[in-house]
């Protein structure tokens, strides 16, 4: 595989520009993680120490393997909800490595609201379990929840994919043979009192650990009942009466050294075998990619620029270079494994799509996974290109993605609207895992676009009633429909409402897809299989 | 696909292989069986080829090998056959950039009579939310820019023309 001989000139102003601005950017984004997984009110951090208590990410250190790494999802899920008083969603999840092993991990954060489940929070878990469904990853469950946030119940409880999905993903994990632990470190009321029980294996911990399908409140005014939180459903009784609870542990550190053991009795599945070659660096510096990103997201940019940072060698095998060229389509391997790549260089036409639809098929036929990266503004429209069957080539594109049965991993680059983010394979179409960069804007259309047919229906409509408008108040109903889209589509708005997986510093984006692809290799790949292509 | 590599500045297509009891290096020149063993020191190994023995010091890089034997140090570049094979079959660049789809000029930055360089950006234009820089698809002067900024034009409308390199 040929080295992607880079253009960039490190010197050049347009590239310092745009890394001054990325960097910026990046400034407050890691400002922002940092304060959603470590910064607390002191009354939070008082009260978890008042309880004996570690907070989530010291259990975290206690649960994972040292030196290696945690593939942290929607780190600030939830940042544009509830006057963000709730970071993270008050939970942690992600992939990790357990005694050597690929783990899902589901962890309540109980210095937030003590870890209720809040409706991001509840999403939050159901995509993590969704995860270890899809790539058949055993999941570590740390317990340590005040239960559903009552005065948002219906946001939490009663649809498909709310609380109960919880619970039902757990069946169906331990129905396809997945093994599942919980360290209950706090209390696990009513439905909570499910995610211990469901699992294969389940550790208390003595003091600080309870399960109870009611508390001692609730039993007192059911039943008239007067019993202590120990006596209820703390881990003595649980591990020696009931049979609920596996095994007592005397601490926080106890717990987690049995969980690791435990972890550590699981049969492993062999991984699936794909196309592999020694890892290799990329030649060309990650960091580069902050000069490349311009910093005018109108602004065309090469994504083979791109690529050069993020796989192995900067090497890129090039399908159909002078063919459909806004569409590119290529191997190249990301940590040693092999991957076909899918990115925009431009809108798609007729052409790009029925070669990203074709390039697809090789890969499925080669059980190849695929790579995309969307910068896409949308397939072409106008008389020409419907002429020549647009929107039956699109659909042939979207045939040949949502019929792929190799894993798919997208990272939205830059722009996602329309059409072409389902084409490039957005979230609605089960990428194992899907990223944004902070800069990158997803929606059904640009601001502005989006601002000006807005305006443009309520200005007509007023013309209708007679009302002749000025400049001024044509600007007043524009502006603030302008502002509101233009949040609306940040990137901090996506990953508030999990529309992604995480945004990702662009640097760390060949990282995030070599753990993902390494943890999708748990489950199999089928054999390629299809609907009908419109031809 | 062979493998080329470049010695002193002079090309050589080689290709290791393994007849079941050693590895046989086939050459332009011949098959020559040989061996080659690390002795433990930082790129250390003993080559064994064509009944001698030879300790060599080997150090990989992107693009070349190099070896350390007699006192000397070899540069083994290594040549990707697909880049080396290809030849200069880019064919011959067009005059004319035609636009790739419908659109607006948003900028123009060359003017009939510039003498451009190849890849030099000579108008922006923007269709589909997106502006593309058109470059020139060769060394040449313009002969003519039909557009200014702020006009629009439609699908394969000549967008830049370079005078013909003819005669």
């Amino acid at each position: 595989m040929r080295r992607i001989e880079s253009l960039i000139d490190t010197n050049a102003a347009d590239y310092k520009a745009n890394y001054a601005a990325m960097s910026e950017r990046l400034k407050e984004f890691h400002a922002r993680q940092h304060a959603t997984r470590f910064e607390r009110p002191q009354r939070d951090i008082d009260r978890l120490e008042r309880q004996n208590k570690l907070g989530v990410r010291e259990r975290l250190k206690l649960l994972l393997d040292p030196g290696t790494p945690f593939l942290e999802f929607s780190t600030l899920a939830a940042c544009r909800e509830y006057d963000g008083a709730v970071p993270g969603a008050a939970v942690v999840t992600g992939i990790g490595i357990v005694q050597g092993r690929e783990v899902a991990i589901h962890a309540n954060d109980a210095s937030v609201k003590g870890g209720a489940w809040y409706p991001h929070t509840v999403k939050k878990i159901v995509r993590l379990l969704d995860v270890a469904l899809e790539n058949r990853l055993p999941v570590v469950h740390i317990c340590d929840s005040a239960g559903g946030f009552l005065p948002l119940q219906h946001g939490v409880f009663p649809d498909r994919y709310l609380g109960g999905r919880v619970f039902r993903n757990q069946v169906k994990l331990s129905q396809a043979n997945i093994p599942q632990i919980a360290v209950v470190g706090g209390h696990c009321t009513a439905g909570g009192a499910y995610v211990p029980t469901l699992s294969d294996y389940n550790v208390i911990i003595e003091g600080t650990g309870a399960i109870f399908l009611g508390g001692p409140p609730l039993v007192k005014a059911a039943t008239g009942e007067v019993v202590g939180v120990q006596e209820l459903g703390g881990a003595v009784m649980h591990t020696s009466v009931s049979g609920t609870g596996d095994y007592r542990a005397a601490t926080e550190e106890h717990a987690f050294s049995l969980a690791r053991e435990i972890v550590s009795q699981w049969k492993r599945t062999p991984k699936t075998i794909i196309e592999t070659a020694a890892y290799e660096e990329p030649y060309y510096d990650p960091k580069e990619l902050y000069g490349i990103i311009p910093k005018d997201r109108k602004t065309q940019f090469d994504m083979r620029e791109v690529l050069a940072r993020i796989v192995d060698g900067s090497r890129f095998h090039e399908y159909q270079p002078d063919y459909g060229t806004t569409m590119v389509c290529g191997f190249a391997h990301i940590w040693g494994y092999k991957v076909g790549i899918l990115a925009n260089n431009g809108v798609l036409f007729n052409d790009s799509s029925l070669k990203a639809a074709h390039f697809m098929q090789l890969c499925n036929q080669n059980r190849t996974p695929l790579v995309f990266f969307q910068n896409i503004t949308g397939y072409m429209v106008g008389r020409e290109y419907e002429e020549r069957g647009i929107a039956k080539d699109g659909a042939k594109m979207l045939m040949a993605q949502g019929g792929s049965v190799v894993p798919k991993f997208t990272v939205i680059a830059n722009a996602s609207y329309g059409a072409g983010n389902y084409g490039m394979c957005g979230r609605a179409w089960d990428a194992r895992t899907l990223f944004m960069w902070p800069q990158a804007e997803i929606g059904v259309m640009g601001a502005d676009q989006a601002a000006n047919t807005m305006a443009d229906v309520k200005i007509r409509q007023l013309q209708r009633e007679g009302k002749e408008l000025t400049e001024e108040e044509i600007a007043a109903i524009r502006e603030p429909v302008l502002e509101k889209y233009k949040r609306d589509v940040e990137a901090y708005t996506s990953t508030s409402e999990l529309w992604d997986d995480g945004i990702l510093d662009p640097a760390d984006t060949r990282n995030a897809l070599g753990m993902s692809i390494s943890a999708s290799l748990n489950a199999p790949i089928d054999d390629p299989h299809y609907g009908i292509f419109r031809l | 696909m062979r493998r080329i590599f470049q010695i002193d500045g002079d090309e050589t297509e080689c290709w290791l292989s393994h007849d079941g009891s050693g590895m046989i290096l086939n050459t332009p020149d011949g098959a020559i069986p040989c061996r080659l063993d690390p002795t433990g020191l930082p790129g250390g190994h003993e080559l064994r080829a064509k009944g001698r023995v030879q300790d060599v010091r080997l150090a990989v890089g992107p693009d070349a090998t190099f070896v350390h034997m007699n006192g000397r140090t070899y540069a083994i570049g290594r040549v990707d056959p697909s880049e080396r094979l290809a030849g200069n079959d880019s064919g011959a660049a067009d005059d004319r950039i035609v636009a790739p789809m419908p659109g607006v000029v948003v900028s123009v930055n060359a003017k009939p009579g510039d003498h451009v360089k190849e890849g030099q950006p000579l108008l922006v234009i923007e269709s589909m939310k997106l502006e593309t820089s058109l470059t020139a698809p060769r060394d040449g002067v313009i002969a003519e820019m039909p557009f200014a900024a702020g006009d629009s034009f439609g699908l394969k409308a000549t967008l830049a023309l370079l005078a013909s390199e003819e005669d």
